[in-house]
C-alpha cells in the first residue's frame, strides 16, 4: 500500500483540510460525545477503535498494557471531547495528539523495555476500509508526504521512535549507531517535520485568505 | 539577542526529544526554567506532530490491520456508562438543574444571587483553613482530575520495610496548585506525639522540599484521600514525600523518609 505523494498532492490535500475542517464543524463526532449524544461513544469506537488498538500494539510492549491503554485513550476521549475545535485542527489530529500522549504514560508507568513479540493481525475489510478512509484526511497526507520526504534512514529511525516506541538506547543497539547520533537526528527530523507543516499552514492561509 | 537565540534553540531541542523520550532530571529542570522564561512555547510544542507521525506511520505499516478485540470494546462501553451514570448521580451536578430552573423566575433570581454571594463571600474566607479542606475531598479529587491540563499521577513507594505493603498514589498540578493523596494501609500515628508531613520537591525554585501540609491516620485499613497543601507556589513538583514529623509539623525535615512519590519510578524501592 505504498502512498505516492508529491507537492501537489499535498497542496491539494490541504484545500482538502479546509473542506474537511467545514464538515466537521457540522458533524464533529466528538462535539456529539461531549454533549452526551446516545451512541455517539460507540460510534466513535467503532471508527477510530481498530486504528487506536493497532497503534497500541505496536507501541506497547505486551497486550495488557495495550488493553489498559485503549481504554485510557477511549475515556480521555470523552472527558477532553468538549476541547476539540474544528478550527484548530481536525478531529483525527485531536484524537491522534490524546492518543499519544496515553501510549507514552502508558510506556513510562511499566519504563520497560520493549520486546520484540509477534503480532497476531486479524485482517478484515473493516479494518482495511477505515484505513483507506483515513488516508484521504488532509492532515495526515501531509504527515505522510512528509514523512515520505525524509531519507529512508531517518525515516526508519523515527518509526522505530514513535511508532514502535523503542528507546533512544535501543535503537542505537538496533541500528548499530551512536547514541548521540540517534539523538540528533531524530531531533533534526522531528524539527523539520515541524518546519514543514508551519510552511504548508501558511500556504493554505495565503491561498484561502489573500 | 544571541543569547536568547541560543536559549530558545535549547528549548525547541528539549521538547522536541521530551517527546519521545524521558529527559534526564538535568535537562527536565533545564526545560522547565527555560519555559518559564520563554511562555510562546508549550510544552506540548510537538504533540500533534508526534501524534501525526504516529498515525502516518501505521497508515504506510502493510502488516498493521488488527481489529479493536469485542471483549475489549464491550469492557470500554461499560466503563463509560459507569462513569457517565456515576457523573450524572454526582449530588453536586444534581442540585444544578434545580438552581438553573429557579433563575428563570425574576422572583427567585435575586434572592437565590443574594444567598449565592453570602455563601461564596463565606466560603472564601474559610477556605483556607484546614478542616474546611477535607470535605467533599472524593469529589474534589474527581473535579482536578477532570479539569487539570497538567496533571501528574504517581505512586508511592515505601522507603523502610514499615512501609512496603503501603498502596496509593498522589495526584498533582502545577496550574491549578491542588493535589490529593490517596493512600491505603498507613500505620496509625499519635496526634499528641507525632504528625505526617507531606513534602513538595521543586527543586528549581527551592533548595529543600516544600511543605504540604501535615495529616494524622486514626484509623488504619481504610484508603484516605488528603489534600495536599503547599506553603510556597510550586512551579514545577518533581516528587513528593512522607516523614513523620513533631506535631503540626516541621519547616526543614531531619526524619527518615517513609514514601516517596517521585516523578520516574525508582530502580529499588527499599
Amino acid at each position: 500500500m505504498e502512498i505516492a505523494i508529491n507537492n501537489s498532492f499535498i497542496n491539494s490535500a490541504s484545500k482538502y483540510g479546509m473542506a474537511n475542517t467545514e464538515a466537521e464543524n457540522q458533524e464533529s463526532l466528538l462535539a456529539k460525545v461531549a454533549s452526551g449524544e446516545s451512541k455517539a461513544f460507540e460510534e466513535l469506537i467503532k471508527k477510530y477503535g481498530n486504528l487506536i488498538w493497532s497503534i497500541a500494539r505496536r507501541y506497547l510492549s505486551n497486550q495488557a498494557e495495550a488493553e489498559d491503554a485503549v481504554q485510557e485513550i477511549f475515556l480521555a476521549l470523552w472527558k477532553y471531547a468538549g476541547r476539540f475545535d474544528a478550527n484548530k485542527g481536525s478531529e483525527i489530529t485531536f484524537i491522534a495528539t490524546i492518543a499519544r500522549r496515553r501510549l507514552i504514560d502508558g510506556l513510562r508507568k511499566n519504563n520497560k523495555h520493549k520486546i520484540l513479540q509477534s503480532i497476531d493481525d486479524s485482517i478484515t475489510d473493516d479494518v482495511f476500509k477505515q484505513k483507506s478512509n483515513l488516508e484521504t484526511n488532509a492532515e495526515l497526507s501531509l504527515a505522510i508526504g512528509i514523512l515520505e520526504s525524509l531519507d529512508k534512514k531517518d525515516q526508519e529511525l523515527l518509526s522505530l521512535s514513535i511508532y514502535q516506541g523503542y528507546s533512544h538506547v535501543e535503537i542505537a543497539k538496533l541500528l548499530n549507531l551512536p547514541l548521540g547520533t540517534v539523538k540528533t537526528k531524530i531531533r533534526r527530523n522531528l524539527m523539520k517535520i515541524r518546519e514543514k507543516i508551519k510552511d504548508d499552514k501558511m500556504n493554505v492561509t495565503k491561498i484561502y485568505h489573500g | 539577542m544571541v543569547k536568547e537565540d541560543t536559549e530558545k534553540q535549547i528549548l525547541i531541542d528539549l521538547l522536541a526529544l521530551s517527546a519521545v523520550e524521558p529527559l534526564s532530571n538535568e535537562d527536565e529542570q533545564k526545560m522547565a526554567q527555560l519555559l518559564t522564561k520563554y511562555p510562546e512555547f508549550s510544552k506540548d510544542e510537538f504533540a500533534e506532530i508526534t501524534g501525526l507521525s504516529q498515525l502516518g506511520f501505521y497508515l504506510k505499516d502493510h502488516t498493521a490491520h488488527e481489529k479493536l478485540p469485542s471483549e475489549l470494546r464491550n469492557k470500554i462501553l461499560a466503563t463509560y456508562e459507569n462513569s457517565k451514570s456515576s457523573a450524572k448521580n454526582d449530588p453536586l451536578l444534581s442540585i444544578f438543574p434545580g438552581l438553573l430552573k429557579a433563575f428563570t423566575k425574576p422572583s427567585y433570581a435575586w434572592g437565590i444571587t443574594a444567598m449565592l454571594i453570602i455563601g461564596l463571600s463565606y466560603s472564601m474566607i474559610t477556605f483556607k483553613t484546614y478542616e474546611n479542606n477535607y470535605r467533599y475531598l472524593p469529589l474534589k479529587k474527581m473535579v482536578l482530575q477532570n479539569t487539570a491540563d497538567d496533571l501528574m499521577q504517581y505512586p508511592w513507594f515505601g522507603k523502610t520495610s514499615d512501609f512496603e505493603s503501603i498502596k496509593g498514589d498522589m495526584i498533582w498540578s502545577n496550574q491549578k496548585q491542588k493535589g490529593f493523596i490517596k493512600i491505603t494501609g498507613m500505620p496509625m500515628n499519635d496526634p499528641s506525639q507525632n504528625q505526617y508531613q507531606i513534602w513538595i520537591v521543586d527543586p528549581i525554585q527551592y533548595q529543600n522540599p516544600v511543605d504540604g501540609g501535615v495529616f494524622d491516620i486514626t484509623k488504619s485499613g481504610r484508603e484516605l484521600i488528603i489534600p495536599i497543601n503547599p506553603k510556597l507556589p510550586i512551579s514545577n513538583a518533581r516528587g513528593f514525600a512522607i516523614t513523620l514529623e513533631q506535631p503540626g509539623g516541621v519547616v526543614v525535615s531531619s526524619q527518615p523518609l517513609l514514601l516517596t512519590a517521585p516523578k520516574e519510578r525508582p530502580k529499588q524501592t527499599i
